[in-house]
């Protein structure tokens, strides 16, 4: 492990990566304060530069972009109330009344010290974590990552919202059937391409991910402006931030909120389809009952516990989230199935290979993650009050240009206009899903895992003489596959559970 | 109610999956995998099966009963930009790099009230050229500044 260390520390502390971990935290607070774009887009927005740039780097640049977009939306959630991502929601329960009452400053050095400790924290855990799991994984058949990768899309649909299950599921069906369009991989036989030639390589990754976020967030934005006015009122109001200082007692109250809070992000964040969002209401719901009757009233008027629980969860299940992505090749969040598409996109299988073969890459990540999480707090908290002028720019400026940079994004890695009408239409539909409430991150990890999925079943088949029996007779598969079934179906049983409890209780008083 | 936004979603992802479905089996196949258990065909047809099975369990059994608002909302501006966003693409070539990106900026920026030409022509222009700049001397990506009848 000392030898991995010190492979990532000599890759990730060349002077080109740390510039591209500096420039990938500014940018990523820049992209994450403005609201309605969160890290997904963010890292989006930067897979071109990254294709340019070596491997190492490009992921470098990509996860310095994602921990900024998440510092960013925290920014946003604390100064205007208007938080740019889901997973910096709680944090503007108790971080913008905070800065109502003149905090602000507190209220963000709070933030940005939760978030470090949360992010460094949950590097340790993924230090120890990813190899221990990576070992393991070199034991897994086709059959078992065949069974994973169905377990990482259904694990989805366990986490999505009461009555979003059968949504979730379906969009992660459409995400699979869009990565089949190309020409299939084994037979070489054109699949849906309708006879267009532009189409026999499949659609592009990129393409998905730009028309159906950074393009239909920006849409969604000119459909229902949220109004300049406001926003600009806002940021007058908090333009004296005040002081930044953190009191003796106060580290006192955050420590213990930070050590819970990390060892919970961390695993939730390591649960395929959980993520940050599940993370941080957790971490502040679990901190309000511990706090005890007294405390626990402060919640929701600038609680310091309830401000340090999300934000330092979200960031510990942010970091989290690699362990899947990096030991099983499996996604364990939207962001990080973006990030996959990028490794494959330089023919890096991410998996327990890459533990062995591209050392480089693996271990530069995990050292990168401590070194943006320093820069965020060395760097960006000090320039927050410059930074946050973003957020007067006016959104008659700002939405074309988030189009164009989406456009040109997609443009310039395959001079082909035939990508820009195509993300023209997916944008379109992307923005009518969104209309009607239809979830886009299960699409996206249907899409990114559908070419391995199928490849994975096909090879399990072939060494399995065309047999489906793999299923029942490997324990390993048939458990991870019960594990999916049981994610699957769990939420419906406890539905029913608690439907016939309510039933009984109502009977027993009337009884 | 009949036309919840579960509803209307669950629909057009039922026509979207038939679409698939039939369009799967246009798929060509090889005489020797006729008798295979997985061919280039397998895949699409169990998605077509689970993708029109959870569409209509959509429909059947929807989460929400909302109906969706369309008051309130800027439709013509948002149809605007899926037309100006069309055309750059058509343009793009053509017109060149500068020139195209040029007027989608100043499209869009006046579609979404900014008046004052000084303000339009001073926030795109420089800009539009900054960024070629970057990306030809910077990062080695040419992209064909001119229109089409300005090129030698």
């Amino acid at each position: 492990m000392i030898d991995g260390i010190l492979i990532g520390l000599g890759t990730a502390l060349t002077p080109i990566n740390i510039l591209f971990v500096l420039t990938g935290c500014l940018v990523g607070t820049f992209i994450g304060m403005l609201p309605g774009l969160g890290p997904m887009s963010a890292i989006a927005l930067m897979i071109p530069v990254a294709a340019s740039l070596e491997p190492a780097t490009g992921i470098i640049l990509m996860a310095a972009v994602y921990y900024g977009a998440i510092f960013g939306g925290s920014t946003s959630s604390i100064l205007i109330n208007a938080p740019g991502v889901a997973s910096t929601v709680a944090t503007s329960f108790d971080g913008y009344p905070m800065a109502k009452q003149g905090k602000a400053g507190k209220a963000l050095a709070i933030a940005a010290y939760s978030s470090f400790s949360g992010g460094v924290i949950a590097a340790v855990f993924l230090l120890v974590a990813a190899p221990f799991l990576a070992a393991v994984s070199l034991s897994f058949h086709s059959a078992d990552y065949f069974a994973l990768m169905v377990l990482g899309l259904t694990a989805v649909a366990a986490f999505a919202g009461k009555g979003d299950v059968l949504k979730a599921l379906l969009m992660t069906v459409i995400g699979l059937m869009l990565s089949t369009v190309g020409t299939d991989q084994t037979q070489g036989v054109p699949r849906f391409t309708l006879g267009l030639i532009d189409l026999t390589d499949g659609i592009s990754f990129l393409l998905l991910v730009m028309a159906t976020f950074a393009l239909s967030e920006a849409l969604m934005a000119i459909l229902k402006p949220s109004g300049d006015d406001k926003r600009q009122q806002e940021m007058e109001a908090s333009s004296n931030l005040g002081s930044m200082r953190v009191s003796k007692e106060e580290v006192r109250e955050m420590t213990p909120v930070i050590g819970r809070s990390s060892i919970l992000g961390f695993i939730i964040g390591v649960l395929p389809g959980a993520g940050a969002t599940i993370a941080s209401f957790l971490a502040y719901g679990t901190e309000q009952r511990i706090a005890g009757p007294e405390k626990g009233k402060l919640f929701g008027k600038g609680s310091i516990r309830g401000l340090s629980a999300p934000e330092t969860a979200n960031n510990a299940a942010a970091t989290g989230s690699f362990v899947p992505l990096l030991t099983l090749g499996i996604p364990g969040s939207g962001t990080t199935a973006i990030m996959l598409g990028a490794l494959i996109g330089y023919g890096i299988q991410p998996g327990p290979r890459l533990y062995v073969d591209q050392p480089a890459v693996f271990w530069s990540v995990i050292v990168s993650m401590w070194i943006g999480n320093i820069v965020l707090l060395v760097l960006n908290l000090p320039l927050i009050p410059y930074i946050a002028k973003i957020l007067a720019i006016p959104s008659r400026f700002l939405l074309p240009l988030i189009l164009f940079f989406s456009l040109i994004g997609v443009y310039f890695v395959s001079f082909n206009t035939f990508d820009i009408q195509l993300m023209v239409l997916f944008g379109l539909a992307a923005v009518v899903f969104r209309f009607l409430d239809f979830p886009m991150a299960p699409m996206i990890l249907g899409f990114i895992l559908g070419g391995m999925m199928e490849e994975n079943l096909r090879r399990a088949l072939l060494i399995n003489n065309d047999s489906w029996s793999f299923i029942w007779q490997r324990p390993l598969t048939l458990a991870i596959l019960l594990i999916a079934a049981s994610c699957l179906f769990a939420p419906i049983v406890w539905s029913r559970i608690q439907r016939l409890r309510k039933g009984a209780d109502r009977a027993g008083e009337g009884g | 109610m009949l036309f919840s936004k579960d509803r209307i979603g669950g629909v057009l992802l039922l026509a979207f999956c038939i679409t698939y479905g039939v369009l799967s089996q246009n798929i060509t196949l090889l005489p020797i995998q006729a008798k295979a258990a997985f061919t280039a065909r397998t895949m699409p047809e169990v998605l077509m099966v689970l993708g029109i099975g959870l569409s209509l369990l959509v429909i059947l059994f929807p989460g929400s009963h909302e109906r969706p608002r369309l008051a309130g909302f800027n439709w013509t501006t948002a149809a605007l930009f899926m037309v100006l966003m069309s055309a750059y693409g058509l343009t793009i070539r053509p017109l060149g790099f500068l020139l195209s990106t040029s007027v989608f900026l100043i499209a869009g920026f006046a579609m979404l009230g900014e008046r004052s030409v000084t303000k339009l022509l001073l926030v795109s222009v420089p800009l539009v050229v900054a960024f070629w700049v970057l990306m030809t001397q910077g990062l080695d990506v040419f992209i064909e500044p001119l229109p089409w009848f300005l090129k030698g």
